[in-house]
């Protein structure tokens, strides 16, 4: 396929999931903000500032509902979920003839809705949860259209491609943005505070109960961690993640050879598989660092810009 | 129903007596019968169903919201079988005109010898090539789509205004006019055996294969395109989809050894028919314009080598010019020994001496139109301008005379239109596609403009226009309706090229 055209869908695949993945993330924290603001104003501020890390460009805000604004529709903000969908859109539409009409008109049908809702304002919390909501059902729609209706040639590859780097990328981010804190236990009297972080984390990562089944209702911290670094079948685990974009990137090599960006996901693939899970956060620059230089060999190998 | 006819315009709903003309009878009694409360929930539904699906048009030169839906009224235009195919019929002889006058005109220019169209004329047209004198396109085919205007005027004569040889668009909108009527009133379709038009694309992607030079293989055709930010867009993305063929741009192509070549994730592979939506001037810098970024370099020489086809091919330009088709009549009688079918417009050329002196002066009463402009950019509407307008033009005129025809203002016919929650009559036209493969076709109906403004005149999509769904009924529903004498037969092969498709086709 045209290299235009799989750069297009890569990228309309990664901001497809990079707006998934921070609808989700504000769901949660408005939660968590709520839950948490009477007794500790502190930690509630501190959740924002995290979202701002793993999501970074939003502007100055103070109350729940500016953040929430700031992170859904402020379109100066480079990762507000509006300018990601507007991304994913614009790659969409200049590619529109690799895509099947379902496709489109899904991601254009939630990024038109959310548009309206952005220039009619938002007014309060009830209006941003349902606005929230409503991106999200759109954006399962839109993988929905996207698994019924595309064609799994190249460009399906490189959508999905696009889509689970980004996925596991952001994970790992999100660890590396909260494990400092939360690895940190905190004084008895903010212990059941302490265990909502963790919950938290968890469904940030829609991973609650994926972790549950397999561990119980108990959330101890460690195996929390090592849930999420190397579970091989949860969706949002790094090491599930890096396996896919090797398995993706072996589809769309059409030789046996292994290519640049599949050796760096490799390696990283097989470190994933035999590390301990402490130290985390040197663990977790690693793969920030390998994804990155993936994501750089892809771009050279197949998109030539 | 409350009627108030368009002064000077032929009616096409209404009979000059006030009754409806027999072949609008069932659709507007259904239209009429749904009630206010009903069409304007189906309005919703059908603005709704274009901004979701995105089927949109890029304005020029506005900041925000480039994407603007094309306004479309439902109120469908209808043409009844014989007098479609006395149109069609006029095409196919036009469209076999102007394929030999530009077959003519790069190579042994015979019309020009013999004085037919002073040759002075056509060397000073922009559109013509001189660097393409002596190329022979593949197969012979300059113009594989055309897309020409027509208009009635206020007897309800059918007139070619303009053809459109370069880059016609809108037939993208023809197609989704089709679904959208079909899904927002389908109890129109339930009472009205409709042409169908939904075999386009598979039309287009056989004309366009005709013309490949391997032949040994699929036929490799991409469709170029300037980009995401080009007002046809959409339709060019939509076609791509539709023909199941790459969208390019561009710096998607390559010239090696005069073979064109796109770049893939595996590689170059080899492109035998391009469908250009870029204007000749923009194709090849190497050739062309020097600044252009859209093109491709080396492209002309691998058309030149035959190695890839164009359509339509680069040159073709020349014969839609406005100071050519003054010619046309003259230009159908030389190489077919037979008279135009579809009449025109008179024409006055600035060229001519005798000419320019009328047109200097009758400006207030005339349309003045520079010749190779099109979409309604770079003309005077004489009646209509304040006379500031008309000095200026005056000027303009008199500096470079040749750039300019003028015409009578034709009264463009009007139709039954909704507007604001009744049935007005707005000024229409139309532009049927006609392909030119192994034989020439044109699609049934075509684009039907409309100003959505009342009285106005002008259609164009840029400026305030809208669209309508056009239909050709099947021949038995029209029966009751008089065949005019003297109407051209249908099915005529003309100059051994040409060719009528009758039979309806299945979409």
């Amino acid at each position: 396929m045209l290299s235009r055209v799989a750069n297009a869908l890569y990228w309309m695949g990664r901001y497809l999931e990079r707006a998934e993945n921070l609808t989700r993330c504000l769901l949660v924290t408005e939660e968590l903000a709520t839950e948490i603001r009477a007794f500790n104003d502190k930690l509630a501020q501190a959740e924002w500032i995290e979202v701002g890390i793993i999501f970074p460009g939003a502007g100055e805000a103070t109350t729940d509902l500016d953040h929430l604004r700031g992170f859904l529709t402020d379109t100066d903000n480079p990762y507000s979920v509006l300018f990601s969908l507007g991304r994913a859109r614009e790659n969409a539409r200049a590619i529109r003839e690799a895509l099947s009409l379902e496709t489109f008109v899904t991601l254009n049908e939630t990024y038109r809705a959310l548009e309206a809702r952005a220039a009619a304002g938002l007014a309060d919390h009830a209006d941003v949860r349902d606005a929230l909501s409503a991106v999200h059902t759109g954006l399962m729609s839109i993988v929905g259209a996207v698994e019924h209706t595309l064609s799994r040639d190249q460009g399906w590859l490189f959508l999905k491609l696009g889509g689970t780097l980004e996925r596991v990328y952001r994970t790992a981010t999100v660890l590396r943005a909260k494990l400092p804190g939360l690895l940190t236990p905190p004084p008895d009297t903010e212990i059941p505070l302490y265990y909502s972080q963790w919950r938290s984390l968890l469904r940030s990562l829609s991973s609650l109960e994926n972790y549950r089944r397999l561990h119980g209702a108990h959330l101890e911290p460690n195996s929390v961690v090592e849930f999420l670094l190397f579970d091989p079948h949860a969706p949002r685990a790094v090491r599930f993640g890096a396996a896919s974009v090797k398995g993706y990137l072996e589809d769309i090599s059409d030789t046996r050879e292994v290519t640049a960006p599949g050796r760096i996901i490799g390696r990283l693939h097989a470190r994933l598989s035999y590390a301990d899970a402490l130290p985390a956060l040197p663990l977790l620059d690693e793969v920030q660092a390998e994804l990155a230089k993936t994501h750089d060999a892809i771009d050279v190998l197949y998109f030539g810009t | 129903m409350d009627w108030e006819r368009q002064a000077g315009a032929f009616d096409e709903t209404f009979e000059a007596a006030g009754d409806v003309r027999p072949h609008y009878r069932t659709a507007l009694s259904i239209l009429q019968g749904l009630g206010t409360d009903e069409i304007e929930r189906r309005e919703r539904l059908q603005k709704l169903a274009l901004l979701n699906q995105g089927i949109t048009f890029t304005v020029y030169g506005e900041k925000d919201g480039i994407e603007r839906i094309f306004p479309f009224d439902f109120v469908p235009r209808i043409i009844p079988a014989p007098e479609w195919r006395r149109i069609e019929a006029g095409l196919v002889q036009r469209i076999t005109t102007l394929g030999l006058f530009l077959l003519d005109v790069y190579g042994e220019q015979k019309c020009l010898k013999d004085g037919i169209v002073p040759a002075e004329l056509v060397y000073s047209r922009k559109e013509y090539k001189r660097e393409l004198l002596g190329v022979v396109p593949p197969r012979k085919i300059f113009t594989h789509i055309v897309g020409t205007d027509i208009i009635r005027d206020d007897a309800g004569q059918y007139l070619v205004l303009e053809d459109n040889c370069r880059c016609p668009s809108g037939v993208s909108y023809v197609l989704e006019n089709r679904n959208l009527l079909q899904r927002v009133f389908p109890e129109l379709f339930a009472a009205h055996a409709v042409q169908p038009v939904k075999d386009y694309p598979d039309l287009l992607l056989q004309t366009l294969g005709h013309v490949a030079a391997r032949t040994s293989q699929k036929p490799v055709v991409v469709i170029l395109t300037p980009g995401l930010y080009n007002s046809a867009y959409f339709e060019h993305s939509f076609l791509a989809r539709e023909l199941g063929v790459f969208l390019v741009e561009g710096r998607d192509l390559i010239v090696e050894d005069n073979h064109v070549f796109m770049r893939t994730t595996q590689g170059k592979q080899q492109v035998d028919v391009i469908y250009r939506r870029i204007d000749d001037d923009y194709l090849d810098p190497l050739a062309f314009r020097r600044d252009s970024i859209l093109g491709v370099p080396g492209l002309i020489n691998a058309y030149r080598e035959g190695h890839v086809a164009l359509a339509n091919a680069p040159g073709a330009g020349v014969a839609d010019d406005k100071s050519i088709y003054a010619f046309m009549p003259e230009l159908t009688r030389y190489y077919l020994e037979e008279d135009a079918l579809l009449p025109q417009v008179p024409t006055y050329l600035g060229f001519r001496k005798a000419d320019l002196a009328y047109i200097l002066d009758h400006l207030a009463e005339l349309v003045v139109k520079t010749t190779g402009d099109s979409g309604g950019y770079g003309m005077l509407m004489g009646p209509f301008a304040a006379s500031a307008e008309i000095e200026e033009f005056r000027d303009r005129v008199r500096q470079n005379p040749a750039n300019y025809i003028a015409q009578p203002l034709v009264q463009l016919s009007a139709h039954a239109t909704y507007a604001g929650g009744r049935f007005e009559p707005r000024r229409i036209d139309l532009r049927p596609f006609i392909l030119y493969g192994d034989k020439i076709r044109v699609l049934p109906g075509g684009l039907t403009r409309v100003a959505l403004r009342p009285g106005s005149f002008v259609v164009n999509s840029s400026q305030g226009g809208g669209s309508k769904d056009t239909w050709v009924l099947a021949g038995r529903e029209t029966a009751h309706v008089e065949e005019r004498p003297g109407g051209a037969g249908a099915g005529r092969v003309l100059g051994g090229m040409g060719g009528h498709v009758g039979a309806p086709h299945v979409g």
